[in-house]
C-alpha cells in the first residue's frame, strides 16, 4: 500500500518543519481514517472530530515513528484505533453482541436487539447497493461490541492483513480470525432477522 | 464454542481455518477436512455460512466521503494554516469609503439607534430631571459652573485653602471641647452615690397574662407560678411600707 522509503522520507520530511510534507500526509489518510472512526462512531460529527484528533496526535508524536518497527499505516490506525478506544470508554456505548438474541434481564421492557432494527420487506440482493441497505448495515455494525467491530472494521472495510490487526488491536493472530468470524457471525445474524424472507 | 472432534478437526481448529477459507487460501486436504467437519458439525456448520453472509454484507459497504472541509480543518488544528481560505473565492472589495463614514457607519448608527427607542428616551429623560433636582437642591446654579477656574495652579490653590480652613476649624474649636471635658470630669466627682433601683419586672411586651401564646406552650414549659416579694428599701419604711407583691412567670426551657 505504501512505499516505506517514501513515506520515511516524507515523515522525515515533516519533522523538519515541512508543511508540504504535513499536508501530503493528510491528504492521503484523511479518507482512511475518516472512514475508520465514522463506522465505529457511527455518526459523521464523531468521525470528523475524531479524524481531528487522530491527526493532531499525529503531529505530535511524529517523532516517534519508526520505520523499522512497521508501516506508517498500521502506526497510524494504531493511533487511531487507540484514539476510538478513548472515545468508546468516555461514550459508554457498550453494547455486547452476546447478548443480542437475549433480553436483558434487569431491564424487562428491552428488546432484544436483533428487533430493534427496522423491519424491510425488499430482499437483500436487490437493494444490496442501496443507500438504505448501507444505512441498516452501518446501524447492525455499530450494535456489535467494540472489539468484534473494530476487527471487522480493520478486515473488511480497510483490507488490513491479519498480522496488522494484531499488531493494531495488541492480540494474538488467533485472537484476530475468532474475533473477525464471531463479529461477521453477529452481524449476519442480526441482519437475518431483519430480512427473514431471504436470508 | 463446543470443542468437539469431527472428521479429524477440532472445532477450535476449524474457527482458525474459518478465515483462510473464505479468503480463498484454503486447499487440498486442509479444505476436504474443513468441508467435511462443516457438513458435520452442528455448531461450526451455521457458523460458516453466517460468517460469509456477514463478509458479504460487509463488502457491501462502500467508503464514505469525507467532508470537503476536513482536511483544511486537520491543517488549521494542527499546523494553524488555514487552506480553506486559498479554495474560497476572494471577498468582493467595497468601495472606499472616507473614516468619517466609516466612524458613523461603525458607531453612531448603532448609538442612534438604541437613542431612539421610547424606553431609553424615558429613561434619559428621568436622569436629567433627577440631577437637575438634586443640583438645585444643593444649590448649584450654572453660573457658579461656568465661573469655576479648572486652571492646575487654580486648582492647587483651592485645595490648600480648603486644608487651612479645616485645621484653624479644629484649632478654634480645641478648647471649648476640653472645658466640655473639664466640666463633665467635675460633675462625675461632685455627684451623690446613685441609689439602686429597685428590680424591675420585665414585663413582656404583649403579653396579657391573663392569656399566654399557645405557640410558647407548645416548646416551653409552664413550671413555676411564684409570689416573691420585692427587695425591699432598707431604712425607716421598711415597717411602715406595704411591701409591694410581684407576680414573677419563669420558663424553662423544655430539654
Amino acid at each position: 500500500m505504501e512505499d516505506v522509503q517514501v513515506v520515511a522520507m516524507l515523515v522525515r520530511r515533516c519533522i523538519a518543519g515541512d508543511a508540504a510534507a504535513w499536508e501530503e500526509i493528510v491528504q492521503t489518510y484523511n479518507r482512511r481514517i475518516y472512514n475508520i472512526c465514522y463506522r465505529f462512531a457511527g455518526s459523521s460529527d464523531d468521525a470528523q472530530d475524531l479524524t481531528q484528533e487522530v491527526f493532531i496526535k499525529m503531529y505530535r508524536t511524529l517523532s516517534s515513528y519508526d520505520h523499522t518497527k512497521g508501516a506508517f499505516v498500521t502506526w497510524v490506525t494504531t493511533i487511531t484505533r487507540n484514539l476510538l478506544v478513548d472515545h468508546f470508554r468516555k461514550t459508554k456505548q457498550d453494547r455486547m453482541t452476546d447478548s443480542m438474541d437475549s433480553t436483558a434481564s434487569d431491564h424487562e421492557d428491552a428488546q432484544p436487539l436483533s428487533e430493534q432494527i427496522p423491519d424491510q420487506s425488499a430482499p437483500p440482493d436487490a437493494h444490496v447497493r442501496s443507500r438504505e441497505v448501507s444505512e441498516t448495515v452501518h446501524e447492525a455494525l455499530g450494535k456489535l461490541s467494540p472489539e468484534l467491530r473494530e476487527s471487522v472494521i480493520l478486515r473488511d472495510l480497510q483490507d488490513m492483513d491479519y498480522k496488522e490487526i494484531a499488531v493494531v488491536l495488541k492480540v494474538p493472530e488467533g485472537t484476530v480470525k475468532s474475533r473477525i468470524n464471531r463479529g461477521r457471525a453477529e452481524l449476519a445474524r442480526l441482519l437475518q432477522r431483519t430480512y427473514r424472507q431471504v436470508m | 464454542m463446543p470443542d468437539q472432534t469431527r472428521n479429524g478437526m477440532q472445532c477450535n481448529e476449524f474457527d482458525q481455518l474459518l478465515t483462510d477459507a473464505l479468503d480463498g487460501v484454503l486447499s487440498g486436504a486442509a479444505l476436504d477436512r474443513f468441508q467435511a467437519h462443516a457438513r458435520g458439525c452442528k455448531a461450526c456448520g451455521p457458523l460458516l455460512a453466517e460468517a460469509e453472509a456477514g463478509r458479504n454484507w460487509l463488502q457491501g459497504l462502500t467508503e464514505v466521503e469525507p467532508p470537503a472541509s476536513l482536511v483544511s480543518n486537520i491543517l488549521a488544528s494542527t499546523t494553524g494554516v488555514d487552506t480553506q481560505r486559498l479554495w474560497t473565492p476572494a471577498p468582493v472589495r467595497q468601495p472606499r469609503t472616507s473614516w468619517l463614514e466609516h466612524v458613523q457607519a461603525s458607531f453612531l448608527e448603532p448609538i442612534w439607534a438604541m437613542v431612539r427607542q421610547p424606553r431609553f428616551a424615558m429613561s434619559f429623560g428621568m436622569a436629567f430631571f433627577a440631577l437637575s433636582v438634586g443640583l438645585t437642591v444643593a444649590g448649584v446654579k450654572p453660573a457658579d459652573i461656568r465661573s469655576l477656574d479648572l486652571r492646575p495652579a487654580a486648582i492647587r490653590h483651592t485645595y490648600y485653602n480648603t486644608q487651612a480652613r479645616v485645621v484653624r476649624y479644629f484649632d478654634n474649636v480645641r478648647p471649648v471641647l476640653e472645658l466640655q471635658a473639664a466640666l463633665h470630669g467635675i460633675k462625675r466627682n461632685l455627684a451623690p452615690v446613685a441609689e439602686p433601683e429597685p428590680a424591675k419586672q420585665k414585663e413582656h411586651k404583649n403579653d396579657t397574662t391573663q392569656q399566654p401564646e399557645q405557640k410558647e406552650e407548645r416548646n416551653y414549659s409552664r413550671t413555676e407560678n411564684q409570689l416573691i416579694l420585692a427587695s425591699a428599701h432598707e431604712g425607716p419604711c421598711l415597717n411602715s411600707c406595704d411591701l409591694p407583691v410581684v407576680s414573677v412567670t419563669t420558663y424553662r426551657r423544655f430539654v
